[in-house]
């Protein structure tokens, strides 16, 4: 390595989080602590049934009794569960009904990450937008059109409120209470999250998007997805994170549930951009999210797309239950890592029905001294006669002290079933640099080049919209990175 | 990880060690025993808690009663089963691990020195590489044989010698009562040297149970060459558990090839591989064909710890039957091992209806000037492949052979030993 390739890293390193800023708005904090009182908090501020509330009392037993796992390829950090705040709000106000009496201070905060949630500016209304500022909807834009529809995208809140009998089919169907320990937590003190139900038949006419922003100092953000496809229904939802620079590390332990019914489909994309912790590793986010779908009736499909650069750490496995028969899944993943940032990340397939099919597509980019893990099951019950999965999990090294590793867990028990697992790592060819500086492309730009075309079968697979952003999201954390 | 003090073999092996282990050697073995002692019984026995021991259950196994340590009972035993054919080599015979001087040849070699592990205490190099690699991982079952073991194989080759002929090592099981045996090696091959062994593993006919566990720690000097088969041709009373752990030196080159045949119920290896500094050299190769109710598990390490060097895995198993196959492969790249270039393969072809494979094939990777690649399939008989055969006049059971032939063949055809090769093949063939 040259010394301009090192001064190019440390610009890297120095690259500027540029969602950084904090937002002064009249908050509605609970106070620090975990105990039964501020589950009953949350679940009184939120006008709960009693039901609900049972149902995270439950939750919070289980998480009491559970320890911290230690199978993770990092450090686990010490997470001082007593010393969070597990509820923040923007200042109550009476249920909105347009635009104009949202917040302004809101409204521009979202404006600056690029959201509008002024309706009448959407030219093309192509999206409809769930904004979740700390734990809190704040505005689902769009709805009466979804409405007509039959299409319900609301806040989870509202849907306990109004949809009773869905929530209460689907909640921790996918995801029990006791799944995991951080799914645990989230049972208990979820605050809010958006809700999808699409019907019988609906092929929902628009993107649906939940945008998340972490604001408030000392608080976790605990929120809740629930995406049901009813049969023949197909939705493509978006998920995208931003939060301010602080020097604590902040939690963020959310629960996704996809249901696909027969013939259903979801499509489920994230660009995950959570404050990454300075150069040093101080501050960041602790992205520890429990996803997975469940693919129930035949020949329904559920596909994960996930880019990755924020977080200090992110610890997460999109997963999907192939329960139905022809039943597809799939995954694919781009994973940033720069700095003192870890990533363990990868997915799960567990293959129950007969002719599943589940493709997987992980590339992970290690920058730094980051550490970046792909980690994947691919389970073939007795059952899943002549089901078929093709993994692919890339590493790209830059820079000498990173770190990439890959945990492929394969199981077979159907003779029947293929399986192809293939993995590589390597770091930039100097060939292919080469080529491009020779034809008057400066270094930057090149690897900018080299990177977006080593992700690409990942980018495609995202909508137009995001894929620009994740585009350019790649190319921000890379500027410089010549290896 | 602490396993119930009920465990039946636990609880025998701390009444019967808990105050004296075996002695009447150097001092400093008895030191090293006595923590290897104290370790063992802070960790007990696996379960299948411990992520390297994930799909490998060995309750059933250690529940049950052994004789610890018995004498063998050398009325007849049948060799039959390790015969290769055409293998001209210096054959070495242990029986129920204690090397049998009888029915081994005598070795006149000048350069090489094969004898019982208990008469090589007092040589330099024992001194120098034993309880030095092998007990650095935290395997349960090397502690413990660290701690007990009582017999063992230690074979030196000299500065410069080559071998006109392979080594045959030749593990029989004969007891005729059920016995826990602890086998201990050490093989040094010194700077320059080249030296080919062969590792067969028998069962007499008429014995009884056996649950072996066998440690062999392996150094590989500068600039030699070692060749190392594993023939796991042993019958169904017995299980083994066999840790192998190489260190190797400058410019050195270690091959291992690791066959396992239908027979012994319960196999669980461990192949470590480090590459001690730059230039070197390893090859992994693994052929697994099982049936029955068998349970085979491989788990390798191949650590690159220096630049410049080179490693190649290729483990290939068929199963059949209900049997069970594991392959767990890992690849360590030190933050200091640039150029490093690692390959990694695992095939598995499943022929029985419930018959189930579980493969973990894993990198961890700390440099990033490096080629690293690993690759994995699970599948079975391609049905367009067979039609293809019968088509053309050849009965449904050669056709499987055939195809069982070219499956394994990416492996069979790195065999160094022709010899050893052929037999092999003979051995897939018989096995179907």
């Amino acid at each position: 390595m040259s010394t301009k390739d090192d001064e190019l890293l440390k610009e890297l390193a120095l690259e500027e989080y540029k969602y950084g800023f904090t937002t002064d708005i009249e908050m509605d904090i609970a106070p620090k602590g975990l105990n039964e009182d501020t589950v009953r908090l949350i679940s009184a501020k939120k006008n709960e049934p009693e039901w609900l509330l049972e149902w995270r009392l439950k939750a919070l037993r289980h998480f009491l009794q559970m320890d911290m796992p230690t199978w993770q390829n990092f450090e686990h950090p010490d997470v001082d569960f007593q010393d969070i705040s597990y509820y923040a709000a923007p200042k109550a106000k009476p249920q909105l009904d347009s635009m104009d009496e949202v917040d302004p201070e809101l409204v521009s905060t979202f404006e600056k990450l690029g959201i509008p949630l002024n309706e009448q500016k959407v030219l093309a209304g192509v999206v409809a937008v769930d904004a979740v500022f700390d734990s809190v909807s704040v505005k689902t834009t769009f709805r009466e059109k979804l409405k007509e529809q039959g299409v319900i995208f609301c806040s989870f809140g509202e849907a306990v409120q109004e949809h009773p009998e869905l929530v209460k089919q689907y909640l921790g169907s996918v995801v029990p209470q006791t799944d995991n320990i951080y799914a645990a937590l989230n049972s208990a003190v979820f605050s809010d999250g958006s809700f999808v139900y699409i019907p019988k038949g609906v092929h929902c006419p628009m993107e649906l998007s939940t945008y998340f922003r972490i604001n408030a100092e000392n608080t976790g953000q605990f929120e809740r997805t629930l995406i049901i496809a009813d049969e023949g229904a197909y939705v493509s939802y978006l998920e995208g994170c931003t939060a301010p620079m602080r020097d604590e590390n902040q939690l963020h332990a959310a629960v996704v549930e996809l249901i696909a019914l027969k013939d259903g489909e979801i499509k489920y994309s994230t660009v995950q951009n959570w404050y990454p912790g300075d150069k040093d590793g101080k501050g960041g986010i602790y992205n520890f999210v429990t996803k997975r779908g469940i693919c129930k009736g035949d020949n329904s499909k559920i596909s994960w797309t996930q880019v990755e650069t924020g977080s200090a750490i992110t610890w997460k496995y999109p997963g999907v239950i192939l329960k139905g028969d022809h039943s597809v899944g799939e995954f694919y993943s781009v994973a940033l890592t720069r700095n003192k940032q870890v990533a363990d990340t990868g997915t799960k397939m567990i293959h129950l029905g007969k002719n599943t099919r589940s493709k997987i597509v992980s590339k992970g980019i290690s920058a730094g001294v980051s550490q970046n893990s792909y980690r994947g099951l691919v389970k073939i019950g007795p059952g899943a006669e002549n089901s078929r999965n093709f993994t692919q999990c890339d590493s790209l090294l830059i820079g000498d002290r990173c770190g990439a590793h890959t945990f492929p867990y394969i199981e077979n028990r159907n003779k029947t079933a293929k399986l192809e697992h293939e993995a590589t790592t390597s770091k930039i060819g100097e060939d292919q640099l080469f080529y491009l500086t020779q034809r008057g492309i400066d270094p930057e730009k090149a690897v900018g080049l080299i990177v977006n075309g080593y992700a690409k079968e990942v980018l495609n697979q995202l909508p137009m919209e995001f894929a620009v952003e994740a585009q350019k999201l790649l190319a921000i954390s890379l500027e410089g990175s010549v290896g | 990880m602490i396993t119930q003090v009920s465990d039946s073999l636990y609880s025998q092996l701390i009444k019967t060690y808990g105050g004296n282990l075996p002695s009447a050697e150097p001092r400093s073995l008895d030191e090293i025993r006595k923590q290897a002692f104290e370790r063992f019984k802070s960790t007990g026995f696996p379960t299948v808690k411990n992520e390297d021991w994930k799909y490998t259950n060995v309750q059933p196994l250690i529940s049950q009663h052994y004789e610890l340590d018995a004498e063998p009972s050398l009325v007849a035993v049948d060799l039959d089963g390790a015969n290769i054919p055409q293998l001209d080599a210096y054959r070495v015979v242990l029986v129920d691990g204690k090397y049998h001087a009888g029915l081994s040849d005598t070795v006149d070699m000048p350069g090489l020195s094969i004898m019982p592990i208990d008469q090589a205490f007092e040589r330099l190099c024992f001194a120098k590489y034993f309880a030095e690699f092998a007990d650095k991982t935290d395997n349960p079952f090397v502690t413990l044989n660290t701690a007990l073991f009582t017999a063992g194989l230690f074979i030196e080759v000299g500065k410069n010698t080559q071998l006109s002929k392979p080594i045959h090592v030749i593990y029989v099981s004969n007891a005729r009562q059920p016995v826990f045996n602890q086998v201990r090696n050490l093989y040094v091959i010194s700077t320059f040297a080249e030296a080919e062994i062969v590792e067969s593993f028998v069962t007499d006919p008429q014995a009884a149970r056996s649950l072996n566990n066998q440690v062999t720690e392996i150094v590989v000097r500068e600039g030699a060459k070692f060749q190392h088969y594993y023939l796991q041709t042993a019958a169904s009373q017995g299980s083994y558990l066999n840790h192998t752990e190489v260190y190797q030196e400058k410019h050195s080159l270690y091959n291992n090839y690791n066959c396992t045949f239908p027979g012994p119920a319960f196999v669980r290896n461990n192949i470590n591989v480090r590459l001690g500094d730059s230039e070197v050299e390893s090859h992994l190769y693994g052929v697994t064909l099982t049936a029955d109710n068998q349970f085979v598990d491989n788990h390798t390490i191949v650590d690159h710890i220096h630049p410049h060097c080179e490693s190649y895995e290729w483990y290939k198993n068929i199963t059949q039957d209900t049997s069970t196959a594991v392959f767990n492969g890992k690849i360590f790249v030190r933050p200091d091992a640039q150029k490093t270039n690692a390959f990694q393969q695992n095939n598995n072809m499943l022929i029985g209806e419930k018959s189930a494979v579980y493969t973990k094939p894993q990198l961890e990777i700390f440099a990033d000037d490096v080629k690293c690649s690993h690759g994995c399939t699970i599948g079975q008989f391609d049905n367009e492949a067979l039609f293809y055969l019968r088509a053309r006049g050849i009965s449904e059971a050669q056709a499987r052979v055939l195809l069982v032939h070219a499956f394994a063949f990416d492996v069979t055809s790195r065999f160094a030993n022709t010899v050893v090769r052929e037999y092999v093949e003979h051995l897939v063939e018989e096995g179907l």
